[in-house]
């Protein structure tokens, strides 16, 4: 009976130390965390038409690349993929026809080696590459191609790609005349063909077909999957994979890509994925030497990764404006389909609040209220820049600089409001219209985004100096988009886009179309509500099918006049990117497109000291 | 057990149906995705259907085929996904109730014994003072001073090159990694659970038994070891199954800081995401954790206490 008690502290106690002491013997591990066991390269024979790409300079087998991400990809199926933490690995674990440089910015051929188009531009044939194979060594040929596009086009399925593959309502007509030849017919003429094929990634059919067939291809290629069964097109091939923690790559042995002097790429041993959802504690771990790169820098932490380069070896790119805008509209939605009590074509708002939002005058003097340069410093610390359109100054082929913008100018915003007759009669400092109603509105924001909180409050005081009294109203991001989208329950949103891969106005159908689901001051209209709006959508068309560069350029300079002169979006200012990577490194190209710092993964190597 | 456990997921699912929006909504910021895709989508994953008939569809199939439903962004079994996190985050909260309880009983006994002295006032200090402490402030200090000093890794569960080690080399990297993260779960509850067990002891040493046990002129270490903890630590018994259970939830945060890949992180993700299924499974399976716990305290007890006998 004595020893019970005394037992059990001393075993608690005992654990305790034997923990201690793990610590303690424990810290001699630490170093070495970029060298991984040298992998056996397979030398499997080069194919026959080998994908050569032009690299700064020749690199060297061996090393590891560690990037640090916040959450770790939920299925390795790049079909059904949706969000950015599992398609960053799809992209490069798969390969299309083409693919996207991000350095110049257009098309490059992937398994297509190259492609024509009929005089008409409805029918495009893409020759393949001869010797492509799978990461088991299995052949890809235009079989894999087509059921691929099976699969992107399966209605049950649905996947989201499925979206950007239909032309005027239809499906494409896709057909291979031989194993290395594919063949796509399209409804209408596209500008996007080449983007947008190469947007579905190519899956093996040989491997993949009968749980499709078996209605299970959703659950294929799930995050469990053992490693030597996901069979990849890509560079890479998955070595291993640990929830929550870590995703490996490796080389696939048999990828087609090779470098200028026939040594088959990547360079590298492995690709780490390392996830790290604090983001503070990523800083640190990259501090400590533990992470070779990160995509995602808080901008008040810019200086100190500036101030720390050359102590901790790595640089800091500015990559310059982010392709993310943002901007604030105000709700000018009509109800398009009577119902309770509410006539189609009256407005959503109250009326007194949609004569104002309707207005041009009103909606310039408000743009022309916002002082963006003063935001800059203390919203971005000072890393930003003025922005007037989706396609920001890093989409370097769509920006043009010289467009219509209703930049800061108080004397002529207070001016253009006097104009309208509203005058502050009772002397409270807020402005009244001619019927005598209080000018004042809501402006909703998602709460968890601290710059646009930030840039909210900068909107309420600069439109507090010109008379309009502006409520602040942070939300949850999903009721933002339950506003925008289905219950349009609000005055106006202050909100951004994100631009996709490519960033091409094409692909802004949704935002830029009367008739678009995110044409978010008046969404899902019937028939276009203004004479502009239906310009809008004449010019959408030609910068769809038009295949002429400077045709399609002028016809977006054209539709970004027209928005910015209406000032349905008041524009705000955009965040300069920029982000850390180690020395090391050779033929790192970060650019401000994502993937920002593995798009050319495959031709980076450790540069030998 | 079934009734809670029914509770648990009926206000579960409530609540998750009163939060705005759904899984799809967050596909709201790409513009290049078109309605009807969403509501395909919606529709497959039933999403398009009133609550309540969700609900009893999920019922249904945990009654009939024991199946908790499918993550939405995963396509996998909830508890395939939760599988590998619980276990990690069962091993995290068991190394902190060990630095906790390894921690408290001998510290507390002391502390008793030497009741006033320094030693007893010191003690208390510091354990309050971490107690006030916010696990994310203490979490982000210690990872401060990994990433300075290099003697404990920043974050995560195992080094990078962990497949290579033998079998030994993995448990001390694994118990090295588990050092900082279980030091920040397990001393918050440390400054009560030492005041607990100080109190527990005292109020038994004012005892009848105790003063006559010392009259008789028995050694001063066998009135204490053998006399009055026995009696103090019942109390204690009790607590520890409670607190396994509010260790598990309690780790959540650690996990985040210190990106320990368990249940919390999976959680928080599924619940911003809104992967209903997956929250469920997640909150199902910490209720069970929680149940269990108490369920060993009481068992635990009964071994201890020989008048406690359950019938």
């Amino acid at each position: 009976m004595v020893r019970v008690g005394g037992v059990r502290t001393l075993a608690a106690l005992g654990c305790a130390v034997a923990l201690v002491s793990a610590w303690a013997c424990g810290s001699d591990d630490s170093s070495e965390a970029d060298a991984p066991k040298a992998a056996v390269r397979q030398q499997k024979p080069l194919p026959e038409e080998p994908r050569v790409r032009q690299t700064e300079s020749i690199g060297t087998y061996g090393g590891r690349f560690i990037l640090g991400e916040t959450n770790g990809p939920k299925t390795f199926n790049a079909i059904m993929a949706n969000e950015t933490s599992s398609t960053d690995l799809t992209q490069i674990l798969f390969t299309g026809l083409a693919d996207f440089d991000n350095g110049t910015q257009q098309d490059m051929p992937a398994l297509a080696k190259s492609w024509e188009k009929s005089a008409d531009g409805l029918t495009w044939t893409f020759r393949l590459r001869k010797g492509a194979a799978f990461s088991d060594g299995h052949p890809i040929t235009s079989a894999d191609v087509l059921f691929s596009f099976e699969v992107a086009y399966d209605e049950t399925l649905h996947p989201s790609v499925q979206d950007l593959l239909i032309t005027n309502g239809k499906h494409w007509e896709i057909t291979a005349p031989d194993d290395y030849t594919v063949v796509i017919k399209l409804p209408a003429a596209n500008a996007m063909v080449v983007d947008l094929a190469g947007s579905v990634r190519l899956m093996p059919k040989h491997v993949l077909e009968p749980i499709f067939k078996a209605g299970n291809f959703a659950a294929a290629y799930s995050v469990n999957t053992p490693p030597d069964q996901l069979v990849t097109s890509g560079a890479w091939r998955l070595k291993q994979y640990a929830a929550g923690e870590k995703t490996v790559l490796e080389p696939n042995p048999y990828w087609f890509g090779v470098d200028a002097k026939n040594n088959r790429l990547p360079y590298l041993d492995e690709l780490v994925f390392l996830v790290v959802p604090d983001q503070d504690a990523a800083d640190l771990k990259f501090r400590a030497g533990q992470i070779d790169g990160l995509d995602n820098v808080k901008p008040e932490n810019y200086q100190w990764y500036a101030d720390n380069q050359q102590q901790g070896n790595y640089t800091l790119y500015d990559l310059g404006p982010a392709i993310n805008s943002n901007f604030l509209w105000f709700n000018q939605n009509t109800v398009k389909k009577t119902e309770g009590g509410k006539k189609a074509g009256t407005p959503v708002v109250d009326p007194v609040k949609y004569s104002w939002f309707n207005n041009v005058t009103f909606r310039r003097a408000v743009s022309m209220a916002v002082d963006r340069e003063a935001m800059i410093p203390s919203i971005f610390f000072g890393d930003a820049v003025k922005n007037w359109s989706t396609l920001t100054a890093g989409a370097t082929v769509w920006h043009s600089p010289d467009i219509v913008k209703y930049d800061f100018n108080l004397d002529e915003s207070k001016r253009l409001l006097a104009s309208l007759g509203w005058k502050d009669t009772n002397g409270d400092g807020i402005l009244e219209d001619t019927k005598g109603q209080t000018v004042s509105f809501t402006l909703k924001t998602n709460s968890d985004n601290k710059m646009r909180v930030g840039m909210a409050n900068f909107i309420r005081d600069d439109l507090a100096k010109v008379g309009i009294k502006v409520t602040l109203v942070p939300v949850d991001f999903n009721t933002l988009i339950t506003n925008i989208r289905d219950d349009l329950q609000y005055d106006s949103i202050l909100l951004g886009f994100q631009t996709g891969v490519p960033p091409d106005p094409a692909m802004g159908q949704n935002v830029w179309r009367s008739s678009g689901r995110s044409h978010n001051w008046n969404i899902s209209q019937l028939k276009p509500e203004t004479p502009e709006e239906a310009k809008i959508d004449g010019l959408m068309d030609v910068l769809l099918a038009s295949s002429d560069l400077a045709e399609r350029k002028k016809a977006w300079i054209e539709i970004e006049n027209i928005v910015n002169d209406q000032a349905w979006f008041i524009w705000l200012p955009t965040i300069n990117a920029k982000l850390p990577l180690r020395n090391k490194f050779g033929n790192a190209k970060p650019s401000v497109i994502p993937h920002r710092l593995i798009w050319n993964i495959e031709q980076v190597y450790v540069k030998k000291n | 057990m079934i009734p809670l456990l029914f509770g648990i997921s009926a206000l579960t699912f409530i609540l998750l149906q009163l939060a705005p929006g759904d899984f799809l909504n967050q596909m709201g910021e790409n513009p290049a995705i078109s309605p009807a895709t969403i509501e395909a989508m919606r529709r497959n994953f039933g999403l398009d259907r009133p609550w309540y008939i969700q609900y009893g569809l999920y019922l249904r199939n945990i009654l009939l085929h024991f199946d908790f439903g499918e993550s939405f962004s995963r396509h996998q079994p909830v508890f395939t996904v939760i599988r590998e996190g619980l276990s990690n985050t069962l091993v995290l909260a068991v190394a902190a109730a060990i630095v906790t309880w390894g921690l408290a009983l001998p510290l507390g006994i002391w502390a008793a014994v030497r009741q006033y002295s320094w030693i007893d006032k010191a003690l208390s200090l510091i354990a309050f003072v971490w107690l006030s402490i916010p696990e994310i402030l203490s979490g982000l200090l210690l990872l401060m001073l990994a990433a300075r000093t290099g003697w404990f890794p920043v974050g995560g569960m195992r080094s990078i090159d962990y497949d290579d080690l033998t079998t030994v080399a993995r448990i001390r990297d694994l118990l090295w990694h588990l050092a900082l993260p279980a030091l920040v779960v397990g001393l918050v509850p440390l400054a009560s659970r030492m005041r607990q067990m100080r109190g527990n002891l005292l109020d038994v040493l004012r005892l009848d038994y105790v003063t006559t046990a010392r009259s008789k002129g028995l050694d001063e270490r066998v009135v204490i070891y053998k006399h009055a903890l026995r009696n103090a630590l019942n109390p204690m018994i009790t607590l520890f199954g409670y607190t396994l259970g509010a260790l598990v939830s309690g780790s959540f945060v650690a996990e985040i800081i210190f990106s320990w890949p368990g249940l919390g992180r999976l959680t928080l993700d599924a619940i911003l995401t809104q992967d209903q299924y997956l929250v469920m499974g997640s909150v199902l399976m910490a209720s069970v954790v929680l149940i269990v716990g108490n369920l060993i305290a009481d068992l635990l007890l009964a071994v201890a206490d020989p008048r406690i006998s359950y019938d």
